[in-house]
């Protein structure tokens, strides 16, 4: 089956996902995977949907954008490149980084850059800016895969240097820690 | 996918309430290493534990590092060093202390106990001698720890052992008398010892343990404390139970991160994983103190009335959320209260609030007994051994732990200050009654015979 990935963005209301949901349940799509967030007043979705036999995603976007442009909203469709699955991943170890201290611009931007240099996949990433010096308004979580082949002293060593220079304080720690303290 | 509540609740405990592993013991089995020739065991000894612990600290710091969680202590505890030398003489087994010391050192553990011996239904010869080696052992080594269980719950109190134990004492604190005493915070005299206690002075290895097993010590008081004081913050008017459970939920997260780190221990060493111990442990810092939870709960200091109903409710609070926390529960299992290592139940001492009365009658609820608690030097060994024998007696009739850890300063009164530095504090001497008077009861020697209810089969 032939699959595609939708981006839904506008400023929240009630009645998007229902929106979305419809449309794709009247052009016989399957949705398989949603995932969406709301950052401020922001809406954001992303569905993952496999489409019926004929059906393109050209014609999919079409008909779906047609619905939500009256309703202020974005959508960006494009077909899935494997309907395969993919790859395995490398062995991974989960970690999770955490950051506190003052606001700037480009916080992300150079914690976000360590990470990649040592071939870390970010998973998830929240992030808070209130902005000011107090540091529990200014918080990053990154949620990150560690393949087993990353040295982690460095890694963590390089973290920690570049958080010092941003006025950061920083922790890795592996995941387990916080569903152990917090999940039965 | 985590909360953001989760991880900044999870740094808030790190950063600012303690939270960490208080202890990991690796218990060392020596039983194989018995022998007549000193240097052949004192040879045996130091390849077995240099060989089984020599990664135990990079290991722990590895495992701490990964988790954000410090593993402050590592320690060993080996099989009773009595049984192992059984064959030796009181000088021999100061000298099988000295290898344990060096071997401690080497691996880099702050303390190895089990300089040990099991005397609750009669002394042999193997006991004997290490008895009387401990003050010399404990006085020219640093890192070694004894303890002997002098009574039981199923065999009653051997008080002929409790007189040669209050000698000891006297002499231990002799032998050290330009530092306080202080060879004394390195022994604890028991009934009840449990096999697998991974805290010190106490720890060793039970006889009835494997080749050696990993046992953790969970977090400080500080994480409880922080945690009843962020409650009544936003709640002043919580009632008791409310708090228990409070405790309780504060006690599950503590415990499964002292499993969680100990079984990932136990596995890059190859060795098994045996049990997390609940005790809440304090330091001599500001924030990580038993007493002050007393205090958060809403009284003036530990010691004054109120003390035992407030250490029973939260003895009964951590053990209930640690049982559920973990499958392998055990050790001591019960808050600890020593005086000289607590900065505010130390005070409390200074202030007059807390009495050696209370302590004793505050066990009834908790563990341990009278843990580090300087006494003045002209306490005599009758009425040391009068002091333990009440103490060892609450834990026989109540078919629970009790200890005593006495320390006898050489020269110094009620009131004086006592130093022992580090981990072990200081403390205000506290009187003693009939400190230095005659005990004819405590002199008939003997057994107390066990209560009527060891007759449980």
């Amino acid at each position: 089956m032939n699959k595609a990935i939708l981006s839904i963005l506008g400023r929240d209301r009630p009645g998007i996902v229902a929106t979305v949901a419809r449309v794709l349940f009247e052009q016989s799509c399957n949705i398989e995977n949603v995932s969406q967030a709301m950052l401020q007043a922001e809406f954001a979705g992303i569905f993952l949907v496999g489409l019926p036999n004929g059906l393109t995603a050209g014609e999919l976007h079409r008909a779906i954008e047609g619905r939500l442009r009256p309703l202020g909203l974005q959508v960006h469709t494009k077909p899935c490149e494997s309907a395969g699955e993919a790859c395995a991943p490398p062995a991974c170890e989960p970690f999770v980084i955490t950051t506190r201290g003052p606001d700037r611009r480009g916080l992300v931007a150079d914690i976000s850059e360590v990470i990649a240099r040592h071939g870390v996949n970010i998973t998830n990433l929240q992030a808070f800016f209130k902005g000011g010096e107090a540091p529990g308004d200014n918080i990053m979580i990154y949620e990150v895969d560690v393949p087993a082949s990353v040295d982690h002293q460095s890694f963590a060593r390089d973290l920690q240097a570049r958080a010092q220079s941003l006025h950061l304080d920083l922790s890795v720690q592996h995941r387990n820690i916080f569903e152990a303290l917090h999940r039965i | 996918m985590l909360t953001g509540n989760e991880i900044i609740s999870t740094l808030e405990m790190l950063k600012n309430e303690n939270l960490d592993v208080r202890t990991v013991t690796l218990g060392i089995n020596l039983l194989d290493c018995a022998g007549a020739d000193l240097n052949e065991v004192r040879r045996r000894v130091a390849e077995r534990v240099m060989g089984l612990a020599g990664r135990l600290v990079p290991v722990c710091d590895r495992v701490g590092r990964k988790y954000g969680i410090p593993v402050v202590n590592k320690r060993i505890a080996v099989s009773p060093i009595a049984v192992v030398g059984a064959a030796l003489s009181p000088a021999e087994m100061v000298e099988l202390a000295r290898t344990l010391d060096a071997a401690a050192r080497e691996v880099n553990v702050d303390f190895i106990g089990g300089f040990s011996a099991l005397v609750e239904k009669g002394m042999a010869r193997g006991d004997r001698a290490l008895i009387e080696a401990i003050p010399e052992a404990l006085a020219t080594t640093e890192r070694v720890c004894a303890s002997v269980n002098a009574a039981s719950t199923r065999a009653g109190i051997n008080m002929d052992a409790l007189l040669q134990l209050g000698r000891t004492i006297k002499r231990a604190a002799e032998l050290t008398a330009a530092h306080d005493g202080y060879a004394c915070t390195k022994l604890c005299v028991f009934a009840n010892i449990p096999e697998d206690m991974p805290f010190m002075a106490g720890a060793y290895l039970g006889i009835g343990e494997a080749d050696a097993v990993i046992n953790v010590g969970v977090s400080g008081p500080g994480v409880v404390k922080k945690a009843v004081d962020r409650a009544l913050a936003a709640r002043p008017d919580l009632d008791l139970g409310s708090l228990s459970e409070l405790i309780k939920k504060t006690a599950y997260k503590v415990t499964r991160v002292g499993e969680l780190i100990g079984r990932e221990v136990a596995e890059s060493l190859g060795i098994p994983f045996g049990v997390v111990d609940l005790s809440l442990a304090p330091t001599p810092n500001v924030g990580d103190s038993v007493g002050e939870i007393f205090q958060s709960l809403g009284l003036l200091a530990i010691g004054v009335p109120g003390t035992t109903a407030a250490l029973a409710l939260l003895n009964d609070a951590v053990k209930k959320g640690g049982a559920f926390a973990s499958s392998r529960v055990g050790g001591m299992s019960g808050a600890f209260i020593p005086v000289s290592e607590d900065l505010n139940i130390s005070e409390a001492a200074r202030a007059g609030h807390l009495c050696i009365e209370k302590l004793e009658a505050i066990t009834s609820v908790c563990s341990v007994g009278l843990d580090m608690v300087a006494i003045p030097g002209e306490t005599s060994a009758e009425t040391l051994t009068a002091i333990m024998a009440d103490e060892l007696a609450i834990g026989v009739v109540n078919n629970k732990t009790t200890a005593t850890r006495l320390i006898p300063v050489p020269g110094k009164a009620a009131g004086d200050q006592a130093y022992f530095g580090g981990l072990m504090g200081h403390a205000t001497i506290i009187p003693v009654n009939n400190a230095a008077g005659d005990n004819p009861f405590i002199r008939r020697g003997g057994f107390i015979p066990a209560p009527i209810h060891s007759l449980k089969n």
